[in-house]
């Protein structure tokens, strides 16, 4: 039972982080290889603001995500300038940036060996360590989150990301500043994937660079794409499928150097299948021009 | 110091290289970022760790048959995968996507058969390196360069010389053209990913004559190639080589004053201000810009 919330956590944090990233990618058509880098940023922030000056959890997530949301600005500027294949390479590149940087600045963030004993989240005093309790703050978020999402891409501002991904250069005829948009969007994704990142280093209570890696991003973008490129439950559906689906295999009695490869090895498959069946993703409705 | 860093360089450098020319005669021809040409480049170092190991044949023997199993291997990845997707006339993110689903999917093979751990083929005790102008060079060092010089000068010689070379220039130039005088364009792009991906092969094995090879070496290779290629100016084969150098140089001399983990943070922070202030590159062409 522990350990099929434990599954359900993992699941909602990333339900949050594939409909951040189908509001850039499948929403405004932007291919990004890099949304780790931004859950990184939000994981690490709010972590090393709990751990050196004993902030509480709850302002580090609003803080983690606010600095996500600002590298969202930094990694977004050079990128909203590229298109298709060197924007994805760009955004892939930004994100080994942000590894390397978790990885190398050992004085900040200890490298490899990670940042053990975060505390987590807690109301009025009761401490969130029982793992249905903090189910249920997951589910909050993972709500506000879709809430959020689908009032934007459900407003004037998200029908002018459709327009965007759909033809860029009929939305500036139509004097729309395209720049200003998708740099918005990736500040507003950033914005959710530090809510993300933080929520599960509170979570797991230990974190390191190998958990923000590049693969931690392709799984996210497979989640979207396999999913639905621009469809919030497909988001949904697609993240779930693909957290629960790897664990079956555990019970299949392999050994975990079996296993993982395994698990990729899936993925992989998963996304060549894709594209050669259904670019769009189950529930999608925008396949990559 | 800086003797030995500039000469690490120009290591780094022929190995980047090989693997960017590789790559942009792969993409000249087919105009898609060929992210599986990185698993070939392991898979290359484990066909010779196979073959000397396992198969114990010799070593000039086994470096031929890597770099036709990795010709191979590419011939194979592009019917299997790209052959079928080029009839649907999918996008070129499509491709991408799906040569990072054969990269995840090779990578993790190679994973599964051999293990995660690192294996070497370097056998016997090292050997004291000469010494040169300050620096010392190893003998496999030496080895390395000069097969990396004289594949280049092949593969230039092919192109500007050999009836097949100049139809894949013709196709890379103008494709609907090229089979307008009779050029047959799924030759040339098997000719072109039997060479390219030779070529990944050799690097790969050269590289573990030098080093420890693990099954996750192709990623940060793959990633320095298509960045040499891109900072020579994207399709040029004299950028690729300029590219590859100038990075290799870049990243030695920048870990002169900051730790070696930093390599991969200086290519693609060099990458990105390629990619924002010249995209054509080096060598470039006005008209590859207009893409970007």
């Amino acid at each position: 039972m522990e350990y099929l919330l434990h599954i359900l956590v993992i699941a909602g944090i990333y339900i949050i982080l594939a409909l951040s990233l189908n509001l850039i990618v499948g929403y405004t058509g932007l291919p990004t290889l890099g949304h780790a880098a931004f859950s990184c940023i939000g994981a690490y922030t709010s972590s090393l603001l709990a751990l050196n000056i004993g902030l509480s959890p709850w302002i580090g997530l609003l803080i983690g995500a606010c600095v996500a949301a600002f590298s969202g600005i930094v990694i977004g500027y050079p990128a909203v300038r590229l298109k298709g294949d060197y924007l994805a390479l760009a955004t892939f590149g930004l994100g080994v940036i942000v590894y390397s940087i978790a990885k190398n600045w050992v004085s900040l963030t200890r490298g490899p060996m990670g940042l053990p004993g975060i505390p987590g989240f807690s109301i009025a005093g009761f401490q969130l360590s029982e793992i249905w309790s903090y189910l249920l703050l997951v589910l909050v978020f993972v709500v506000i989150t879709i809430f959020i999402i689908n009032r934007i891409v459900n407003s004037p501002f998200g029908r002018i990301l459709r327009s965007i991904r759909e033809d860029e250069i009929a939305s500036q005829a139509l004097g729309k500043n395209t720049i200003k948009y998708k740099l918005l969007v990736f500040i507003i994704g950033a914005f959710f994937a530090g809510i993300a990142g933080s929520l599960y280093a509170h979570y797991i209570t230990f974190i390191d660079p190998s958990s923000f890696n590049v693969m931690e991003s392709i799984t996210i973008l497979l989640m979207v794409i396999f999913g639905g490129m621009g469809s919030i439950s497909g988001s949904m559906v697609g993240a779930v499928i693909l957290v629960v689906f790897p664990e079956l295999l555990r019970f299949l009695g392999m050994p975990s150097s079996i296993a993982a490869p395994m698990r990729q090895m899936i993925y992989g498959l998963l996304l060549v299948v894709l594209m050669f069946k259904r670019p769009q993703g189950i529930m999608g409705v925008y396949r990559f021009k | 110091m800086l003797e030995q860093l500039i000469l690490n360089g120009i290591i780094a450098g022929s190995i980047y290289a090989l693997i960017a020319i590789g790559f942009t005669v792969i993409y000249r021809t087919v105009k898609f970022f060929h992210f599986a040409h990185g698993v070939v480049y392991t898979a290359g170092a484990y066909f010779a760790y196979t073959l000397i190991f396992l198969l114990h044949l010799n070593f000039p023997l086994s470096f031929f048959l890597s770099i036709a199993l990795s010709a191979l291997l590419g011939i194979g990845i592009d019917r299997f995968v790209y052959y079928p997707l080029r009839r649907q006339n999918a996008s070129n993110m499509i491709f991408l996507l799906a040569s990072f689903g054969v990269f995840i999917f090779l990578q993790n093979l190679i994973q599964l058969i051999y293990g995660a751990q690192i294996l070497t083929i370097r056998t016997g005790p090292v050997r004291e390196g000469h010494h040169f102008l300050g620096a010392v060079i190893t003998d496999i060092q030496i080895l390395i360069l000069a097969v990396s010089i004289i594949l280049m000068i092949l593969l230039w010689l092919f192109i500007q010389k050999a009836k097949l070379g100049k139809a894949m220039r013709a196709v890379s130039d103008d494709p609907i053209a090229a089979n307008i005088v009779g050029i047959n364009p799924e030759k040339i792009i098997l000719t072109s990913f039997a060479i390219g991906s030779a070529l990944a092969g050799a690097a790969g094995i050269l590289i573990s004559f030098e080093t420890n090879i693990e099954p996750t070496m192709g990623f940060s290779a793959l990633l320095k190639g298509i960045i040499a290629s891109i900072i020579g100016g994207i399709g040029s084969i004299p950028g690729a080589v300029l590219g590859g150098f100038f990075l290799g140089l870049a990243e030695n001399l920048g870990i002169w004053k900051i730790s070696a983990g930093w390599k991969d943070c200086i290519a693609f922070v060099i990458l990105i201000i390629f990619l924002l202030i010249r995209p054509s590159g080096f060598l470039g062409t006005k008209t590859e810009k207009e893409t970007i």
